[in-house]
């Protein structure tokens, strides 16, 4: 089963573990387009301090596949419409 | 059966551990593993190697466990065991290996009991103590394939490290709550620091460049873990562990590999409110090798080695924020006052101010420790919410009142602008910190209100005022 499409002009962020605690969800959607560049401060400025416990040390991904965080404009990917970008933190427990 | 087949093994002949592919199989053997051994794609070859193979499965708990089962069952040939603890009671409900009548036995030994009842052919190997920086590449080199079935982000890095120095591939599964994660990395294994030709596999580091702040770094006990989650992740990594032995991806390479070498992260999250979870499964496409990698990226030789390891260069506790010890008091005396004080003070009335509505007491502990019972009168406003609350009424730029933080059926009266707030955590640390919160967003009306945390938690709680509460 696949997450809800997100309406449209949105795209859809998933939260896991660490994440989805802070955030109090496990997923939402977000307006798009978003340079990816932009995401954390997106994120950060919704839910304070979740860059810090929990953004700096997440893999991000999107449609299902790993993204580098972009250091510079030139490198910069964006989010569209429709995409499903996941925010995993690592777990370390067992 | 064909006996004295010459060694049509294509991939072992590299290997480091002597491989005998080509004996007959036993009767007990035959039998033994006749239903894995029909599989498509398995046969005698495959199953040649699982009885070749040597594996180490470092962590006896919730991972560990049903690993070694599978792992024991396929007839994997060594199986080296590393675990320090002692089974406890509160480890049954998910760590399957052990038993009630093996309470206080080391795990490692409890297990190895479980794994020679379900299969007495591999040879298994206990090592009874932790892994340490120290002990981990003797440890590893011994073996030809690594699951991390641990506990902890320090370890987490070490294992990998070593694995990335020894050439080992690495299955590396985690779990904590309602969630689990799975990878194989270093597979097949490459030298350090080699990109060109690539691309090559990643190491745990090139997915999780840096640990969460000691902080938020759960653990089974703090945070809770239910057992089919972890299980599910422990039986995945034997599942992982099986296909790279059967088909020999476990001998490392110098040519380019020619599967593709971006491994899957899956992640399973289980939702215990909504069962139709969007999201149980997902599989994640992870990236390769990282040039910019500390431990196998470019220029990784300079920074990494085993002697170094041993040396402590890295170090893992101080790289994952461990060193500095758990934060303890915050508050000034003050702003705390004992379980027992509170008791004869504030409960008893020698402060003047008992009975109902008189003063509020805030746990923030979850709702569910709360659900098991707390102070008399308690409300209950878990921590993680307070924050958000607080952050909420930050942005929107109102003036925060008390009723914005408590919930509505704590009911203060008009002008009572001095009933005192007692806040109550588990052991103290984030109720003290909740008390600086409500400090900061002015809700002890400029010192009218007391607000004062409970020291110690429900933990100090039990200890000094109600041995019978049910502390988790």
């Amino acid at each position: 089963m696949s997450a809800p499409k997100p309406p449209a002009g949105h795209f859809n962020i998933l939260y896991f573990a660490s994440a989805s605690s802070h955030t109090g969800k496990d997923m939402e959607a977000l307006p798009a387009p978003l340079p990816l560049r932009k995401l954390f401060d997106t994120l950060e400025e919704r839910y304070q301090g979740i860059r810090e416990t929990v953004l700096d040390h997440s893999l991000v991904t999107i449609n299902l596949s790993y993204v580098d965080m972009p250091s510079s404009e030139d490198e910069d990917v964006v989010i569209q419409e429709g995409d499903e970008v996941a925010i995993i933190p690592p777990v370390s427990s067992g | 059966m064909q006996n004295g087949d010459t060694n049509t093994d294509q991939n072992g002949s590299g290997s480091s551990v002597p491989r005998d592919t080509s004996r007959p199989l036993t009767e007990e053997e035959l039998d033994r593993y006749s239903r894995q051994m029909i599989v498509p794609g398995m046969g005698k070859e495959a199953q040649l190697r699982l009885l070749n193979a040597k594996v180490l499965i470092i962590g006896a708990g919730g991972l560990g466990c049903p690993a070694a089962q599978y792992i024991a069952g396929a007839g994997i040939g060594t199986i080296g065991l590393v675990d320090g603890d002692i089974v406890e009671r509160s480890n049954l409900h998910r760590q399957v290996g052990h038993a009630t009548s093996r309470i206080g036995q080391p795990k490692v030994l409890s297990l190895i009991t479980h794994l020679k009842g379900l299969n007495p052919l591999p040879n298994y190997v206990a090592h009874t103590c932790h892994i340490s920086p120290l002990n981990a590449a003797n440890l590893i080199a011994q073996y030809d394939l690594i699951l991390d079935c641990t506990d902890n982000p320090a370890t987490r890095y070490l294992i990998s490290d070593v694995c990335v120095l020894l050439e080992k591939p690495l299955v590396s599964a985690a779990s904590v709550q309602t969630s689990g994660q799975i990878i194989v990395l270093n597979c097949p294994p490459t030298p350090q620091g080699l990109l060109e030709g690539g691309p090559y596999p990643p190491c745990y580091r090139c997915c999780f460049k840096k640990p969460p702040p000691a902080n938020a770094q759960l653990s089974c006990g703090e945070a809770g873990i239910l057992g089919p989650v972890v299980g599910l992740m422990g039986v995945a990594q034997a599942g992982e562990a099986i296909k790279i032995l059967a088909s020999g991806l476990h001998v490392p390479s110098t040519t380019p590999p020619k599967a593709p070498v971006e491994p899957t992260l899956l992640l399973y999250s289980y939702s215990l409110t909504s069962f139709l979870s969007p999201f149980t499964f997902r599989a994640l496409k992870m990236a390769p090798r990282k040039k910019s990698c500390f431990a196998c990226g470019e220029g990784s030789k300079g920074r990494l080695t085993l002697e170094g390891v041993k040396r402590g260069e890295p170090n893992y506790e101080f790289f994952c924020g461990l060193s500095s010890g758990p934060k303890q008091h915050v508050l000034s005396e003050e702003d705390r006052i004992t379980p027992k004080e509170f008791v004869e003070r504030v409960q008893q009335g020698k402060d003047g101010n008992s009975g109902k509505g008189k003063y509020v007491v805030l746990d923030t502990r979850e709702k569910e420790h709360f659900s098991f019972g707390s102070i008399a009168g308690a409300v209950n406003v878990p921590f993680g919410k307070l924050l958000s609350k607080a952050a909420q009424i930050k942005r929107g730029g109102e003036t925060p009142q008390v009723g914005d933080i408590l919930p509505p059926e704590v009911k203060i009266e008009e002008g009572k602008e001095d009933v005192p707030i007692y806040v109550v955590c588990r052991r103290g640390l984030d109720s003290q910190e909740a008390v600086e919160k409500l400090k900061e967003m002015g809700l002890d009306n400029g010192g009218k209100r007391k607000i004062v945390d409970i020291a110690g938690g429900m933990k100090a709680w039990k200890e000094q005022v109600d041995p019978s509460f049910p502390y988790l």
